[in-house]
Protein backbone atom coordinates (compact mmCIF):
# COMPACT_ATOMS: atom_id res chain seq x y z
CA UNK A 1 0.00 0.00 0.00
CA UNK A 2 2.67 2.67 0.99
CA UNK A 3 5.11 1.65 -1.75
CA UNK A 4 2.20 2.64 -4.19
CA UNK A 5 1.20 5.46 -2.85
CA UNK A 6 5.57 6.59 -3.04
CA UNK A 7 5.08 5.27 -6.24
CA UNK A 8 2.19 7.45 -7.16
CA UNK A 9 3.84 10.65 -5.56
CA UNK A 10 7.04 9.78 -7.94
CA UNK A 11 5.26 10.54 -11.22
CA UNK A 12 4.75 14.03 -9.73
CA UNK A 13 8.58 15.04 -9.09
CA UNK A 14 10.23 17.42 -10.92
CA UNK A 15 12.33 15.80 -13.51
CA UNK A 16 15.08 17.85 -15.34
CA UNK A 17 13.17 17.85 -18.85
CA UNK A 18 9.91 19.02 -16.98
CA UNK A 19 12.06 22.12 -14.88
CA UNK A 20 13.66 23.21 -18.35
CA UNK A 21 10.20 22.78 -20.05
CA UNK A 22 8.84 24.88 -17.48
CA UNK A 23 11.24 27.51 -17.44
CA UNK A 24 10.86 27.80 -21.55
CA UNK A 25 7.00 28.33 -20.86
CA UNK A 26 7.74 30.87 -18.22
CA UNK A 27 10.06 32.45 -20.81
CA UNK A 28 7.78 32.17 -23.78
CA UNK A 29 4.75 33.86 -21.75
CA UNK A 30 6.94 37.27 -20.67
CA UNK A 31 8.13 37.87 -23.79
CA UNK A 32 4.92 36.97 -25.87
CA UNK A 33 2.85 39.36 -22.53
CA UNK A 34 6.06 42.08 -23.67
CA UNK A 35 5.31 41.98 -27.32
CA UNK A 36 1.85 42.27 -26.99
CA UNK A 37 1.83 45.12 -24.49
CA UNK A 38 4.05 47.24 -26.85
CA UNK A 39 1.66 47.14 -29.44
CA UNK A 40 -0.74 49.44 -26.94
CA UNK A 41 2.45 52.14 -27.26
CA UNK A 42 2.31 53.57 -30.37
CA UNK A 43 -1.75 54.13 -29.51
CA UNK A 44 -1.06 55.54 -26.11
CA UNK A 45 1.77 57.82 -27.69
CA UNK A 46 -0.95 59.07 -30.87
CA UNK A 47 -3.14 59.78 -28.61
CA UNK A 48 -1.44 61.64 -25.64
CA UNK A 49 0.28 64.06 -28.41
CA UNK A 50 -3.11 64.43 -30.28
CA UNK A 51 -4.72 65.70 -26.99
CA UNK A 52 -1.54 67.78 -25.54
CA UNK A 53 -1.00 69.33 -28.66
CA UNK A 54 -4.57 69.93 -29.60
CA UNK A 55 -6.13 70.79 -26.61
CA UNK A 56 -5.17 74.98 -26.76
CA UNK A 57 -7.58 74.85 -29.62
CA UNK A 58 -10.25 72.16 -28.57
CA UNK A 59 -14.04 73.93 -28.04
CA UNK A 60 -17.47 73.72 -28.35
CA UNK A 61 -16.87 76.39 -31.27
CA UNK A 62 -14.30 74.45 -32.79
CA UNK A 63 -16.70 71.71 -33.22
CA UNK A 64 -19.46 74.12 -34.26
CA UNK A 65 -17.88 77.09 -36.52
CA UNK A 66 -16.77 77.48 -39.75
CA UNK A 67 -13.45 78.03 -40.60
CA UNK A 68 -12.39 81.96 -40.51
CA UNK A 69 -9.22 84.19 -41.50
CA UNK A 70 -8.17 81.70 -44.35
CA UNK A 71 -8.79 79.25 -42.13
CA UNK A 72 -6.18 80.16 -39.34
CA UNK A 73 -9.13 80.62 -36.73
CA UNK A 74 -12.46 79.29 -36.67
CA UNK A 75 -13.72 75.48 -36.40
CA UNK A 76 -14.12 72.71 -38.35
CA UNK A 77 -18.12 72.30 -38.60
CA UNK A 78 -18.22 72.08 -42.57
CA UNK A 79 -15.56 69.41 -42.18
CA UNK A 80 -17.44 67.35 -39.82
CA UNK A 81 -20.89 67.55 -41.11
CA UNK A 82 -19.08 66.53 -44.95
CA UNK A 83 -17.42 63.81 -43.47
CA UNK A 84 -20.96 62.51 -42.45
CA UNK A 85 -22.15 63.31 -46.05
CA UNK A 86 -19.21 61.18 -47.68
CA UNK A 87 -19.48 58.13 -45.21
CA UNK A 88 -23.17 58.10 -45.54
CA UNK A 89 -23.57 58.43 -48.88
CA UNK A 90 -21.08 56.10 -50.09
CA UNK A 91 -22.51 53.31 -47.30
CA UNK A 92 -25.73 54.22 -48.57
CA UNK A 93 -24.45 52.91 -52.20
CA UNK A 94 -21.57 49.99 -50.79
CA UNK A 95 -23.38 48.23 -48.21
CA UNK A 96 -26.60 47.19 -50.21
CA UNK A 97 -24.36 46.10 -52.97
CA UNK A 98 -21.70 44.62 -51.12
CA UNK A 99 -23.91 42.72 -48.66
CA UNK A 100 -26.45 41.05 -51.81
CA UNK A 101 -23.04 40.18 -54.06
CA UNK A 102 -21.95 38.36 -50.91
CA UNK A 103 -25.32 36.63 -50.04
CA UNK A 104 -25.15 35.62 -54.43
CA UNK A 105 -21.44 34.39 -54.13
CA UNK A 106 -21.71 32.53 -50.74
CA UNK A 107 -24.98 30.83 -50.99
CA UNK A 108 -26.26 30.32 -54.96
CA UNK A 109 -22.67 30.54 -57.10
CA UNK A 110 -21.57 27.45 -58.04
CA UNK A 111 -18.07 26.29 -58.31
CA UNK A 112 -17.16 27.68 -61.87
CA UNK A 113 -14.65 29.77 -63.50
CA UNK A 114 -16.95 32.59 -63.65
CA UNK A 115 -17.09 32.65 -59.80
CA UNK A 116 -13.76 32.46 -59.49
CA UNK A 117 -12.61 35.19 -61.58
CA UNK A 118 -15.60 37.43 -59.63
CA UNK A 119 -13.47 36.02 -56.50
CA UNK A 120 -10.03 36.72 -57.90
CA UNK A 121 -11.26 40.76 -58.61
CA UNK A 122 -12.80 41.13 -55.59
CA UNK A 123 -9.59 40.23 -54.12
CA UNK A 124 -7.63 42.38 -56.41
CA UNK A 125 -10.16 45.26 -55.85
CA UNK A 126 -9.23 44.97 -52.66
CA UNK A 127 -5.65 45.17 -53.09
CA UNK A 128 -5.68 48.66 -55.07
CA UNK A 129 -3.83 51.37 -53.64
CA UNK A 130 -6.44 55.04 -52.96
CA UNK A 131 -5.01 57.20 -54.92
CA UNK A 132 -6.21 54.32 -57.83
CA UNK A 133 -9.29 54.45 -56.76
CA UNK A 134 -9.02 58.54 -56.85
CA UNK A 135 -8.07 58.59 -60.61
CA UNK A 136 -10.98 56.11 -61.55
CA UNK A 137 -13.13 58.24 -60.25
CA UNK A 138 -12.20 61.58 -61.48
CA UNK A 139 -12.56 59.52 -64.85
CA UNK A 140 -14.87 57.58 -64.67
CA UNK A 141 -17.83 59.84 -62.56
CA UNK A 142 -16.27 63.10 -62.46
CA UNK A 143 -15.38 63.36 -66.37
CA UNK A 144 -17.51 60.47 -68.09
CA UNK A 145 -20.61 60.35 -65.87
CA UNK A 146 -20.26 63.92 -66.02
CA UNK A 147 -21.45 64.27 -62.01
CA UNK A 148 -18.67 66.40 -61.72
CA UNK A 149 -16.63 67.29 -58.45
CA UNK A 150 -19.65 66.89 -55.73
CA UNK A 151 -20.69 64.44 -52.95
CA UNK A 152 -21.80 61.89 -54.99
CA UNK A 153 -18.63 61.20 -57.54
CA UNK A 154 -16.56 61.30 -54.18
CA UNK A 155 -19.06 59.16 -52.48
CA UNK A 156 -18.96 56.57 -55.20
CA UNK A 157 -15.47 56.59 -55.46
CA UNK A 158 -15.47 55.65 -51.82
CA UNK A 159 -18.09 53.00 -52.38
CA UNK A 160 -16.23 51.65 -55.30
CA UNK A 161 -13.09 51.24 -52.65
CA UNK A 162 -14.72 49.93 -49.62
CA UNK A 163 -17.02 47.01 -51.65
CA UNK A 164 -14.34 44.56 -51.85
CA UNK A 165 -13.76 44.25 -48.39
CA UNK A 166 -17.85 44.71 -47.38
CA UNK A 167 -18.17 41.49 -49.69
CA UNK A 168 -15.60 39.82 -48.17
CA UNK A 169 -16.76 40.98 -44.44
CA UNK A 170 -19.87 39.57 -45.34
CA UNK A 171 -19.44 36.26 -47.28
CA UNK A 172 -17.12 35.47 -43.97
CA UNK A 173 -20.46 35.89 -41.56
CA UNK A 174 -22.00 34.10 -43.85
CA UNK A 175 -20.01 31.12 -44.07
CA UNK A 176 -20.14 30.84 -39.97
CA UNK A 177 -23.63 29.79 -40.02
CA UNK A 178 -23.31 26.42 -39.86
CA UNK A 179 -24.20 24.31 -43.82
CA UNK A 180 -26.66 21.36 -41.07
CA UNK A 181 -28.74 24.87 -40.73
CA UNK A 182 -29.25 25.06 -44.55
CA UNK A 183 -29.53 21.51 -45.07
CA UNK A 184 -32.41 21.01 -42.26
CA UNK A 185 -34.39 23.88 -44.21
CA UNK A 186 -33.90 22.28 -48.01
CA UNK A 187 -35.05 18.83 -46.61
CA UNK A 188 -38.31 20.80 -45.24
CA UNK A 189 -39.18 22.03 -48.72
CA UNK A 190 -37.48 25.53 -47.63
CA UNK A 191 -36.20 27.06 -50.68
CA UNK A 192 -32.69 28.70 -50.88
CA UNK A 193 -33.95 32.26 -50.43
CA UNK A 194 -36.67 31.36 -47.97
CA UNK A 195 -33.06 29.57 -45.95
CA UNK A 196 -31.18 32.93 -46.61
CA UNK A 197 -34.41 35.19 -45.50
CA UNK A 198 -35.18 33.31 -42.39
CA UNK A 199 -32.27 31.30 -41.22
CA UNK A 200 -29.36 32.50 -42.61
CA UNK A 201 -29.49 36.42 -42.82
CA UNK A 202 -30.76 36.49 -39.03
CA UNK A 203 -27.98 34.61 -37.70
CA UNK A 204 -25.09 36.04 -39.65
CA UNK A 205 -26.51 39.71 -39.11
CA UNK A 206 -23.93 41.07 -36.26
CA UNK A 207 -21.13 39.75 -38.16
CA UNK A 208 -21.99 42.01 -41.14
CA UNK A 209 -23.05 44.59 -39.44
CA UNK A 210 -19.73 44.70 -38.30
CA UNK A 211 -17.64 44.23 -41.13
CA UNK A 212 -19.82 47.20 -42.16
CA UNK A 213 -19.31 49.66 -39.24
CA UNK A 214 -15.94 48.76 -39.40
CA UNK A 215 -15.70 50.20 -43.67
CA UNK A 216 -17.34 53.50 -41.68
CA UNK A 217 -13.72 53.94 -40.50
CA UNK A 218 -12.07 53.58 -43.30
CA UNK A 219 -14.18 55.70 -45.52
CA UNK A 220 -13.92 58.56 -42.89
CA UNK A 221 -10.13 58.46 -42.60
CA UNK A 222 -9.57 58.42 -46.34
CA UNK A 223 -8.26 61.32 -48.23
CA UNK A 224 -6.80 60.60 -51.71
CA UNK A 225 -10.23 59.67 -52.99
CA UNK A 226 -12.37 62.30 -52.10
CA UNK A 227 -9.31 64.77 -53.08
CA UNK A 228 -10.29 65.43 -56.83
CA UNK A 229 -13.80 63.73 -56.86
CA UNK A 230 -15.58 66.22 -54.46
CA UNK A 231 -13.68 67.06 -51.52
CA UNK A 232 -12.88 71.34 -51.22
CA UNK A 233 -10.54 73.00 -49.72
CA UNK A 234 -12.60 75.47 -48.50
CA UNK A 235 -16.46 76.37 -48.53
CA UNK A 236 -17.79 79.21 -47.23
CA UNK A 237 -21.35 77.15 -47.42
CA UNK A 238 -23.24 73.58 -46.20
CA UNK A 239 -23.62 71.25 -48.89
CA UNK A 240 -27.38 71.30 -49.67
CA UNK A 241 -27.54 68.59 -51.88
CA UNK A 242 -25.13 65.57 -53.20
CA UNK A 243 -24.29 67.14 -56.31
CA UNK A 244 -22.65 69.54 -54.14
CA UNK A 245 -18.96 69.57 -53.22
CA UNK A 246 -18.21 69.86 -49.37
CA UNK A 247 -15.35 69.76 -47.09
CA UNK A 248 -14.14 66.82 -45.01
CA UNK A 249 -12.35 66.08 -42.11
CA UNK A 250 -9.34 63.97 -43.68
CA UNK A 251 -9.24 66.66 -46.44
CA UNK A 252 -8.93 69.77 -44.06
CA UNK A 253 -6.44 68.21 -41.75
CA UNK A 254 -4.40 67.37 -44.56
CA UNK A 255 -4.96 71.32 -45.95
CA UNK A 256 -4.38 72.94 -42.84
CA UNK A 257 -1.18 70.96 -42.00
CA UNK A 258 0.40 71.53 -45.74
CA UNK A 259 -1.33 73.68 -47.42
CA UNK A 260 -2.63 76.94 -45.74
CA UNK A 261 0.20 79.16 -44.07
CA UNK A 262 0.45 80.80 -40.37
CA UNK A 263 -2.12 78.24 -38.95
CA UNK A 264 -1.98 77.90 -35.00
CA UNK A 265 -0.27 74.27 -34.53
CA UNK A 266 -2.96 73.44 -31.92
CA UNK A 267 -5.88 73.21 -34.95
CA UNK A 268 -3.96 70.54 -37.47
CA UNK A 269 -3.76 68.73 -33.82
CA UNK A 270 -7.25 69.43 -32.83
CA UNK A 271 -8.82 68.33 -36.00
CA UNK A 272 -6.71 65.21 -36.26
CA UNK A 273 -7.84 64.40 -32.63
CA UNK A 274 -11.82 64.65 -33.40
CA UNK A 275 -10.90 62.98 -36.60
CA UNK A 276 -9.47 59.90 -34.61
CA UNK A 277 -12.31 59.95 -31.84
CA UNK A 278 -15.12 60.08 -34.67
CA UNK A 279 -13.15 56.91 -35.94
CA UNK A 280 -12.88 55.28 -32.62
CA UNK A 281 -16.34 55.62 -31.26
CA UNK A 282 -17.83 54.22 -34.41
CA UNK A 283 -15.22 51.40 -33.95
CA UNK A 284 -16.56 51.42 -30.22
CA UNK A 285 -19.99 51.41 -31.16
CA UNK A 286 -19.40 48.43 -33.53
CA UNK A 287 -17.50 46.28 -31.05
CA UNK A 288 -20.33 46.94 -28.11
CA UNK A 289 -22.75 45.94 -31.25
CA UNK A 290 -21.02 42.87 -31.83
CA UNK A 291 -20.50 41.70 -28.22
CA UNK A 292 -24.66 42.43 -27.60
CA UNK A 293 -25.62 40.76 -30.57
CA UNK A 294 -22.80 37.80 -29.67
CA UNK A 295 -24.75 37.33 -26.20
CA UNK A 296 -28.13 36.85 -28.09
CA UNK A 297 -26.09 33.84 -30.10
CA UNK A 298 -28.33 31.25 -31.03
CA UNK A 299 -26.39 27.86 -31.04
CA UNK B 1 -50.11 -6.05 -43.49
CA UNK B 2 -48.53 -3.93 -45.85
CA UNK B 3 -50.56 -2.54 -48.91
CA UNK B 4 -48.89 -3.80 -51.64
CA UNK B 5 -49.05 -0.41 -53.86
CA UNK B 6 -45.41 0.75 -54.49
CA UNK B 7 -44.99 4.00 -53.11
CA UNK B 8 -41.26 4.04 -54.42
CA UNK B 9 -39.81 1.89 -57.50
CA UNK B 10 -35.98 2.61 -57.78
CA UNK B 11 -34.60 1.23 -61.25
CA UNK B 12 -31.61 1.15 -62.19
CA UNK B 13 -30.04 3.87 -60.02
CA UNK B 14 -26.49 4.64 -60.23
CA UNK B 15 -25.40 7.50 -58.54
CA UNK B 16 -21.55 8.76 -59.16
CA UNK B 17 -19.76 11.93 -57.23
CA UNK B 18 -16.78 12.92 -59.47
CA UNK B 19 -14.90 9.56 -59.89
CA UNK B 20 -16.00 7.99 -56.98
CA UNK B 21 -19.34 5.42 -57.86
CA UNK B 22 -21.64 5.51 -54.68
CA UNK B 23 -24.34 3.71 -55.76
CA UNK B 24 -24.52 0.41 -58.52
CA UNK B 25 -27.60 -0.03 -60.40
CA UNK B 26 -30.01 -0.30 -57.75
CA UNK B 27 -33.39 -1.52 -58.44
CA UNK B 28 -35.56 -1.39 -55.27
CA UNK B 29 -39.13 -1.31 -53.92
CA UNK B 30 -40.90 0.77 -51.23
CA UNK B 31 -44.20 -0.48 -50.66
CA UNK B 32 -46.71 1.67 -49.30
CA UNK B 33 -47.40 1.85 -45.55
CA UNK B 34 -44.34 -0.35 -44.63
CA UNK B 35 -41.46 -0.04 -42.37
CA UNK B 36 -38.39 -0.77 -44.71
CA UNK B 37 -34.92 -0.90 -42.91
CA UNK B 38 -31.74 -0.59 -44.90
CA UNK B 39 -28.67 -1.85 -43.19
CA UNK B 40 -25.10 -2.35 -44.36
CA UNK B 41 -21.76 -0.71 -43.02
CA UNK B 42 -20.03 2.64 -43.86
CA UNK B 43 -19.20 3.97 -47.27
CA UNK B 44 -22.41 1.33 -48.33
CA UNK B 45 -24.40 4.32 -50.27
CA UNK B 46 -27.36 4.27 -47.88
CA UNK B 47 -27.16 7.61 -47.30
CA UNK B 48 -26.83 8.17 -50.85
CA UNK B 49 -29.97 6.26 -51.92
CA UNK B 50 -31.89 8.72 -49.53
CA UNK B 51 -30.30 11.92 -50.72
CA UNK B 52 -31.30 10.89 -54.04
CA UNK B 53 -35.13 9.98 -53.31
CA UNK B 54 -35.89 13.77 -51.85
CA UNK B 55 -33.03 15.11 -54.40
CA UNK B 56 -31.19 16.34 -51.65
CA UNK B 57 -28.21 15.14 -54.28
CA UNK B 58 -28.92 18.48 -56.02
CA UNK B 59 -27.03 20.29 -53.81
CA UNK B 60 -24.27 18.07 -54.33
CA UNK B 61 -22.30 19.49 -56.83
CA UNK B 62 -20.42 16.94 -57.83
CA UNK B 63 -23.00 13.96 -58.01
CA UNK B 64 -24.39 12.33 -60.93
CA UNK B 65 -27.48 10.46 -61.30
CA UNK B 66 -28.37 7.87 -63.51
CA UNK B 67 -31.62 5.80 -63.91
CA UNK B 68 -35.48 6.14 -62.76
CA UNK B 69 -36.81 6.82 -59.29
CA UNK B 70 -40.48 6.79 -59.28
CA UNK B 71 -42.87 8.82 -56.33
CA UNK B 72 -46.72 7.12 -56.85
CA UNK B 73 -45.38 7.23 -60.20
CA UNK B 74 -43.97 10.39 -60.74
CA UNK B 75 -40.18 10.65 -62.16
CA UNK B 76 -38.46 12.17 -59.43
CA UNK B 77 -35.66 13.36 -61.76
CA UNK B 78 -38.18 15.42 -63.86
CA UNK B 79 -39.46 17.17 -61.38
CA UNK B 80 -39.33 21.25 -61.77
CA UNK B 81 -39.95 22.20 -58.00
CA UNK B 82 -37.73 19.36 -55.72
CA UNK B 83 -39.35 21.63 -52.63
CA UNK B 84 -42.47 20.05 -53.13
CA UNK B 85 -41.24 16.41 -53.32
CA UNK B 86 -39.13 17.47 -50.26
CA UNK B 87 -42.56 18.42 -48.24
CA UNK B 88 -43.93 15.00 -48.93
CA UNK B 89 -40.85 13.39 -47.86
CA UNK B 90 -39.86 13.31 -44.08
CA UNK B 91 -35.90 13.60 -43.48
CA UNK B 92 -34.04 13.21 -40.36
CA UNK B 93 -30.60 13.19 -40.39
CA UNK B 94 -28.08 11.38 -38.54
CA UNK B 95 -26.80 14.53 -36.38
CA UNK B 96 -29.78 16.63 -34.58
CA UNK B 97 -29.94 19.88 -35.97
CA UNK B 98 -31.83 22.26 -34.05
CA UNK B 99 -33.02 25.44 -35.88
CA UNK B 100 -31.20 28.53 -34.41
CA UNK B 101 -35.19 29.66 -33.05
CA UNK B 102 -37.31 28.61 -30.58
CA UNK B 103 -38.90 25.00 -30.45
CA UNK B 104 -42.36 26.21 -31.40
CA UNK B 105 -41.00 27.88 -34.47
CA UNK B 106 -38.58 24.96 -35.22
CA UNK B 107 -42.18 22.77 -35.85
CA UNK B 108 -43.44 25.69 -37.47
CA UNK B 109 -40.89 26.74 -39.97
CA UNK B 110 -41.71 24.32 -42.53
CA UNK B 111 -45.53 24.73 -42.42
CA UNK B 112 -44.93 28.41 -42.26
CA UNK B 113 -42.77 28.20 -45.17
CA UNK B 114 -45.14 26.40 -47.50
CA UNK B 115 -48.11 29.35 -46.76
CA UNK B 116 -49.98 27.81 -43.86
CA UNK B 117 -50.32 31.61 -41.68
CA UNK B 118 -53.57 30.90 -39.30
CA UNK B 119 -51.64 30.91 -35.50
CA UNK B 120 -54.55 28.13 -34.44
CA UNK B 121 -53.65 25.75 -37.20
CA UNK B 122 -49.80 26.13 -36.75
CA UNK B 123 -50.49 25.72 -32.61
CA UNK B 124 -52.39 22.19 -33.32
CA UNK B 125 -49.15 21.45 -35.74
CA UNK B 126 -46.99 22.15 -33.29
CA UNK B 127 -48.36 20.30 -30.71
CA UNK B 128 -49.37 16.55 -32.80
CA UNK B 129 -46.31 16.89 -33.97
CA UNK B 130 -44.16 17.20 -30.50
CA UNK B 131 -46.53 14.60 -29.00
CA UNK B 132 -45.61 11.95 -32.06
CA UNK B 133 -42.22 12.66 -32.05
CA UNK B 134 -42.75 12.14 -27.95
CA UNK B 135 -41.26 15.16 -27.09
CA UNK B 136 -44.47 17.22 -26.12
CA UNK B 137 -44.31 16.61 -22.41
CA UNK B 138 -41.03 17.39 -21.39
CA UNK B 139 -41.16 20.56 -23.63
CA UNK B 140 -44.47 22.09 -23.41
CA UNK B 141 -44.06 24.75 -20.64
CA UNK B 142 -41.29 26.32 -22.08
CA UNK B 143 -42.26 25.89 -26.47
CA UNK B 144 -40.60 29.35 -26.65
CA UNK B 145 -37.14 28.10 -25.70
CA UNK B 146 -34.09 28.00 -28.58
CA UNK B 147 -34.58 24.44 -29.88
CA UNK B 148 -30.72 24.74 -29.91
CA UNK B 149 -30.39 24.90 -25.95
CA UNK B 150 -32.03 21.10 -25.55
CA UNK B 151 -30.18 18.03 -24.77
CA UNK B 152 -29.09 15.79 -27.93
CA UNK B 153 -32.09 13.34 -27.66
CA UNK B 154 -34.35 16.20 -27.70
CA UNK B 155 -33.35 17.71 -29.85
CA UNK B 156 -33.38 14.66 -31.93
CA UNK B 157 -37.03 13.95 -31.34
CA UNK B 158 -37.23 17.39 -32.28
CA UNK B 159 -35.92 17.04 -35.48
CA UNK B 160 -38.24 13.95 -35.87
CA UNK B 161 -41.22 16.22 -35.21
CA UNK B 162 -40.24 19.31 -37.59
CA UNK B 163 -39.77 16.45 -40.36
CA UNK B 164 -43.64 15.05 -39.35
CA UNK B 165 -44.60 19.02 -39.90
CA UNK B 166 -45.99 18.67 -43.08
CA UNK B 167 -47.60 15.35 -42.81
CA UNK B 168 -45.37 13.60 -44.70
CA UNK B 169 -46.13 10.34 -46.86
CA UNK B 170 -42.47 9.08 -46.41
CA UNK B 171 -40.40 9.70 -43.47
CA UNK B 172 -37.11 8.59 -43.78
CA UNK B 173 -34.74 8.08 -40.94
CA UNK B 174 -30.95 8.07 -41.32
CA UNK B 175 -29.21 6.62 -38.59
CA UNK B 176 -31.17 8.53 -35.88
CA UNK B 177 -30.39 6.57 -32.70
CA UNK B 178 -26.80 7.60 -33.20
CA UNK B 179 -26.65 10.38 -30.68
CA UNK B 180 -29.72 9.47 -28.71
CA UNK B 181 -29.76 7.08 -25.58
CA UNK B 182 -31.59 3.80 -25.43
CA UNK B 183 -34.32 4.82 -23.49
CA UNK B 184 -35.34 7.57 -26.08
CA UNK B 185 -34.48 5.16 -28.84
CA UNK B 186 -37.14 2.82 -27.83
CA UNK B 187 -39.67 5.75 -27.44
CA UNK B 188 -38.63 6.63 -31.04
CA UNK B 189 -38.78 3.20 -32.13
CA UNK B 190 -42.57 3.00 -30.54
CA UNK B 191 -43.20 6.18 -32.10
CA UNK B 192 -42.09 4.91 -35.74
CA UNK B 193 -44.78 2.01 -35.07
CA UNK B 194 -47.77 4.46 -34.59
CA UNK B 195 -46.68 6.19 -37.65
CA UNK B 196 -46.53 3.71 -40.23
CA UNK B 197 -50.85 3.87 -40.07
CA UNK B 198 -50.21 7.42 -41.84
CA UNK B 199 -47.23 7.01 -43.84
CA UNK B 200 -44.60 4.86 -44.86
CA UNK B 201 -41.41 4.56 -43.13
CA UNK B 202 -37.56 3.88 -44.22
CA UNK B 203 -35.07 3.63 -41.61
CA UNK B 204 -31.43 3.20 -42.23
CA UNK B 205 -29.63 1.79 -39.53
CA UNK B 206 -26.46 0.23 -38.47
CA UNK B 207 -27.99 -1.80 -35.79
CA UNK B 208 -28.95 -4.74 -37.32
CA UNK B 209 -30.89 -5.78 -34.31
CA UNK B 210 -33.00 -2.25 -34.78
CA UNK B 211 -33.90 -3.43 -38.49
CA UNK B 212 -35.25 -6.16 -36.69
CA UNK B 213 -37.18 -5.10 -33.77
CA UNK B 214 -38.58 -2.17 -36.53
CA UNK B 215 -39.08 -3.29 -39.77
CA UNK B 216 -41.32 -5.51 -42.07
CA UNK B 217 -38.37 -5.72 -45.06
CA UNK B 218 -34.83 -5.29 -44.77
CA UNK B 219 -32.38 -4.41 -47.43
CA UNK B 220 -28.66 -5.06 -47.12
CA UNK B 221 -26.20 -2.57 -49.02
CA UNK B 222 -22.19 -3.22 -49.38
CA UNK B 223 -20.24 -1.00 -51.31
CA UNK B 224 -23.14 0.42 -52.71
CA UNK B 225 -24.83 -2.66 -54.35
CA UNK B 226 -28.04 -4.09 -53.07
CA UNK B 227 -27.45 -7.20 -51.36
CA UNK B 228 -30.90 -8.36 -50.75
CA UNK B 229 -33.97 -7.41 -49.84
CA UNK B 230 -36.84 -9.58 -48.40
CA UNK B 231 -39.66 -9.89 -45.69
CA UNK B 232 -37.70 -10.04 -42.20
CA UNK B 233 -38.46 -13.51 -41.70
CA UNK B 234 -36.05 -14.39 -44.27
CA UNK B 235 -33.42 -11.82 -43.92
CA UNK B 236 -33.29 -12.83 -40.19
CA UNK B 237 -33.34 -16.95 -40.94
CA UNK B 238 -30.83 -19.04 -42.66
CA UNK B 239 -32.49 -18.93 -45.36
CA UNK B 240 -31.68 -15.97 -47.03
CA UNK B 241 -30.64 -15.43 -50.65
CA UNK B 242 -27.48 -14.47 -50.39
CA UNK B 243 -25.19 -15.98 -48.00
CA UNK B 244 -23.33 -12.53 -47.36
CA UNK B 245 -26.59 -11.04 -45.95
CA UNK B 246 -26.88 -14.09 -43.77
CA UNK B 247 -23.03 -13.67 -42.49
CA UNK B 248 -23.69 -9.36 -42.05
CA UNK B 249 -27.07 -10.44 -39.84
CA UNK B 250 -24.63 -13.02 -37.64
CA UNK B 251 -22.16 -10.41 -36.97
CA UNK B 252 -19.25 -11.90 -39.20
CA UNK B 253 -18.20 -9.43 -40.74
CA UNK B 254 -19.00 -6.00 -41.70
Amino acid sequence: MSAVREQSHAVFQATAVTLANRSRERFAVRVLTLITTLLILPLIAIISLLVAKGAPAMSLEFLLAAPVAGMTAGGIFPAIVGTLWLVGVSLAVAAPIGILAAVYLNEYAGDNWVTRIINLAIVNLAGVPSIVHALFGVGAFVLFLGMGTSILSASLTLAIMTLPVIIASTKEALASVPLAFREACWVLGASRWQTIRHVVLPNSISGILTGVILQVSRAAGETAPIMFTGAAFYLPFLPQSVYDQCMALSMHLFTVSTQVPNVPEAIPYATALVLLGLVMSVNLTSILFRSYLRSRRKW
Amino acid sequence: MSGQRNKIEIRDLSLRYGNDQALYNINLDVREHEILAIIGPANAGKTSLLNCINRMIDFVPSARVSGSIRFDGLEVSKLRDPAQLRRRIGMVFPLPVGLPMSIYDNVAFAPRMSGIRSGSALDEIVETCLQQAALFDEVKDRLGDLGTKLSGGQQQRLTIARALSLRPEVLCLDEFSIAVDPVTTMKIEAVIKTLREQMTVIVVTNLVLQAKRLADRTALFLGGKLIEVDDNEIIFSRRTADMRTFQYVQGLFG
